[in-house]
């Protein structure tokens, strides 16, 4: 099989530079996606704020995923979903699996457009057992609005980033109960936006310069012990829930060891994490229009 | 009352073996393991490392048997369909006094008649390592070390037992053992089974076990160590096991190249308070060393870190017993009482060594249709693209990928479950879906509902590793 354009990943930066290559004249575009659906983390996003400079709006993850993923139905984009390239070759080839076989796809240029993926508590130097009940908070937000999963009850938050916030003020909208949210840092990581949406209406306490030590529990987590970094001190506290947001890593797995060939493009997230998805669509728009260009 | 001719009572790797052993004769042979899989307490973590076995005393039974598993372990791993890396080991020396231990070990080695040793000065050793600190004086190399993942080894074993007769009972918790007219009565929180033949493989609790029928002249004290574990693509990785000791004494590291491509760095040594709980000091030596013998490494590439637990078998006076240990309070029962490294090692002669021991007793006959093959799981990242193709064809799940960093599809998370994973940390031992960078967390979510799914059990009641570690709800269950 051969595609003039192949990209890889049909979330908002990959739907914008599927759009923007098409418009630049590009007429053979191969966008796939893993997933079943389109808008790769936006679907679990059910809090708004997504579009502002693009629609004037702001929207809900799911709506703005409607919005872009109509746009693409307008365009000859072929639009593979449930599909995993397993491999990128130095040869411009790239191997797809979905449950019809395997494909060996020749492509021109590629954009990657994978997204980020989260930092795992693993990559910390915590101490103590390693049960069941830790999630990191992208994962919590899959599971309980797209799978409707309960993940427990009394929640601790390790992490003050904008996906940590936005999951403490899930959490108590939802009747459970934020302990508190835990950064290490003397000031919180998300968006000042965030912080006054989700922190301050609610009164979760947010306990700085502080970090998890030790995680307890046999079975499923029972607490944890916090240590206080400028005075050393430790405490214990019950949970049955840590939930981590401790930052997000750009995916490019795919490429690792192909070096910066003249054929491979980044955008959105796994070229650097943005802050907001306006800025992910306008850098992979103008990388759209670019290498579309290039087949007008 | 279940009757059978031999009981094994401990499913980790040394009483898998015994099991898949004790088949080669005609015998009723039942497995019972307290908890909800095979290979879920010491033999869940070590240093999988399959040892040239350069260090024992010519003629001991440890010296014995590590060299004959050695010679062995590609043959057997071939029988069982496990993955195994005969990718040799280097022990590194960084002063004059280690350069002497090991010249002797080398001997040692020789003497015993370890194959392909050899010692290197430093820079043959960094030729074939370039990774290595620059200041390593000499090194022994040893050809035939390797590495394997225990827990694959141990389930291979118990489904290579299975398939050849032997009765696996999970979540069975020995009561109390009595010995009757003809053998023993095993009293379990499950039911009461009656044998000839008891062989007490309880690991750390097989201490507890003998001290049913008589006290035990060998204590087991736990002995923890703490492990981390780098992404598969870190760079730098040395492709030798690469071990130290240091020259005052005291723990040194290895750097183990696994099988599943990641690397392995332990182990740090401690007394453990909470058998598998991590210590920070422990975590932070084994970063230290590893900064100072392979200091290339990018230690931001951790994954997971995660603490291991070995059997210290210790004599009434508290000084530790170095040979194997085997016990033999009554007639026809025996405890592996005092095994530890290296177990993995020769847990397959071992067992071998026992069933022999329990076949004479028993006057068994052999048994010609013993089948030593059994056939793994068929794993996708193993295929070339084409037989990959062929197997979605056959079967579309082949084409499913449920986790994105192990490369684990759905064809073989389903086939895992088959075989009898029943949580999620089966699963992984099974399949390695959720062993990779992300750390299952895109992936446990499926899992779950596979798991729920397949099992037909509400979703509240998938666990981690077993009643307890239930995954959704916490400890309140409200919603």
């Amino acid at each position: 099989m051969k595609t003039e354009l192949l990209i890889v990943g049909a979330g908002a930066a990959g739907i914008a530079a599927a759009l923007s290559a098409w418009e630049a004249g590009c007429r053979d575009i191969l966008l796939t996606d893993r997933r079943e659906c389109t808008g790769g983390i936006l679907p679990q996003c059910l809090h708004e704020g997504f579009g502002l400079a693009q629609y004037g709006a702001e929207l809900t993850g799911p709506d703005y995923t409607d919005r872009i993923t109509e746009r693409l139905e307008h365009t000859g984009v072929r639009l593979v979903l449930g599909t995993e390239v397993l491999t990128i070759r130095g040869d411009k080839t790239a191997l797809l699996s979905d449950r019809s076989g395997l494909t060996e796809l020749h492509f021109e240029r590629l954009i990657l457009a994978s997204g980020c993926r989260e930092r795992t508590i693993g990559s910390l130097p915590v101490a103590g057992t390693r049960p069941a009940g830790i999630f990191t908070a992208g994962q919590v937000q899959e599971m309980m609005n797209l799978r409707g999963q309960n993940i427990g009850q009394e929640v601790l938050i390790l992490g003050s980033g904008d996906l940590g916030l936005i999951m403490a003020r899930q959490f108590v909208l939802t009747g459970k109960h934020v302990i508190a949210v835990v950064e290490k840092e003397s000031r919180y990581g998300s968006m000042a936006r965030n912080y006054h949406r989700c922190i301050v209406p609610y009164h979760i306490p947010i306990l700085y310069r502080t970090t998890v030590a030790a995680i307890h529990g046999e079975g499923r987590i029972s607490g944890v012990t916090l240590r206080h970094l400028d005075s050393g001190a430790e405490e214990r506290l019950a949970c049955d829930t840590l939930v981590t947001a401790l930052g997000l890593i750009p995916e490019r797995e795919l490429v690792r060891g192909l070096g910066e060939p003249d054929w491979l493009f980044l955008a959105g997230n796994c070229h650097r994490v943005h802050d907001l998805v306006d800025s992910a669509v306008a850098e992979a728009e103008a990388i759209g229009t670019r290498v579309g260009g290039e087949f007008a | 009352m279940k009757q059978f001719d031999v009981i094994v009572i401990g499913g980790g790797l040394l009483g898998c073996f015994a099991a898949r052993n004790l088949c080669r004769w005609k015998l009723h042979i039942a497995l019972i393991e307290a908890r909800e899989d095979v290979c879920t307490g010491i033999s869940r973590a070590n240093t999988a490392v399959i040892y040239p076995g350069y260090d024992h005393r010519p003629g001991s039974l440890k010296a014995k048997l590590t060299l004959r598993a050695n010679a062995r372990f590609g043959t057997l791993c071939e029988e069982l369909d496990v993955p195994f890396s005969r990718c040799g080991s280097l022990m590194l020396s960084f002063g004059e006094k280690a350069d002497e231990v090991l010249k002797k070990k080398y001997e040692n080695g020789r003497m015993m008649g370890v194959p392909g040793l050899r010692l290197l000065s430093g820079r043959e050793a960094r030729e074939l390592e370039p990774g290595l600190a620059p200041g390593v004086r000499s090194a022994l190399y040893a050809p035939t070390a390797g590495t394997v993942n225990p827990w694959e080894l141990g389930i291979a074993a118990a489904e290579n037992a299975a398939a050849n007769g032997a009765e696996l009972f999970l979540n069975t918790r020995v009561l109390a053992i009595r010995q009757i007219a003809d053998g023993y009565r095993i009293e379990t929180d499950q039911e009461v089974f009656a044998c000839r033949v008891v062989i007490n493989c309880a690991g750390l609790q097989a201490e507890r076990v003998q001290e049913f029928l008589l006290p035990s002249p060998v204590h087991i004290v736990p002995d923890g160590a703490d492990y981390l574990i780098l992404d598969k693509a870190a760079e730098h990785k040395p492709t030798h096991i690469v071990q130290y000791e240091p020259e005052d004494g005291g723990k040194g590291l290895t750097a183990v190249p696994t099988v599943e491509g990641s690397l392995l760095l332990g182990p740090s040594e401690r007394e453990n308070e909470i058998p598998f709980a991590v210590s920070e000091k422990g975590l932070a030596f084994v970063r230290e060393r590893t900064e100072s013998v392979l200091p290339d490494l990018d230690l931001g590439e951790v994954i997971r870190s995660f603490a291991a637990v070995r059997p210290n078998p210790q004599k009434g006076d508290g000084r530790s017993i170095v040979s194997f240990v085997i016990e033999n309070p009554g007639p026809g029962f025996w405890s592996l009482i005092g095994i530890k490294t290296p177990g993995m090692t020769c847990a397959d002669e071992l067992g071998f060594y026992i069933a022999e021991k329990a076949a004479a007793c028993l006057g068994a006959e052999g048994n010609e249709a013993f089948c030593p093959i059994r056939k793994g799981i068929r794993k996708a990242r193993n295929m070339s693209p084409e037989q990959r193709g062929a197997a979605v064809r056959e079967n579309p799940d082949y084409g499913e990928i449920i986790c994105c960093c192990e490369d684990v599809t759905r064809a073989e998370v389903l086939e895992a479950i088959r075989r009898g994973a029943a949580t999620l940390d089966g699963i992984k031992r099974r399949t390695g879906a959720g062993m990779g960078r992300c750390q299952g967390s895109r992936c446990q979510q499926k899992l779950l509902a596979l798991l729920a799914q397949e099992l037909g059990i509400p979703e509240d009641a998938v666990t981690k590793d077993g009643a307890g570690s239930e995954l959704l709800g916490g400890g309140r269950h409200e919603d």
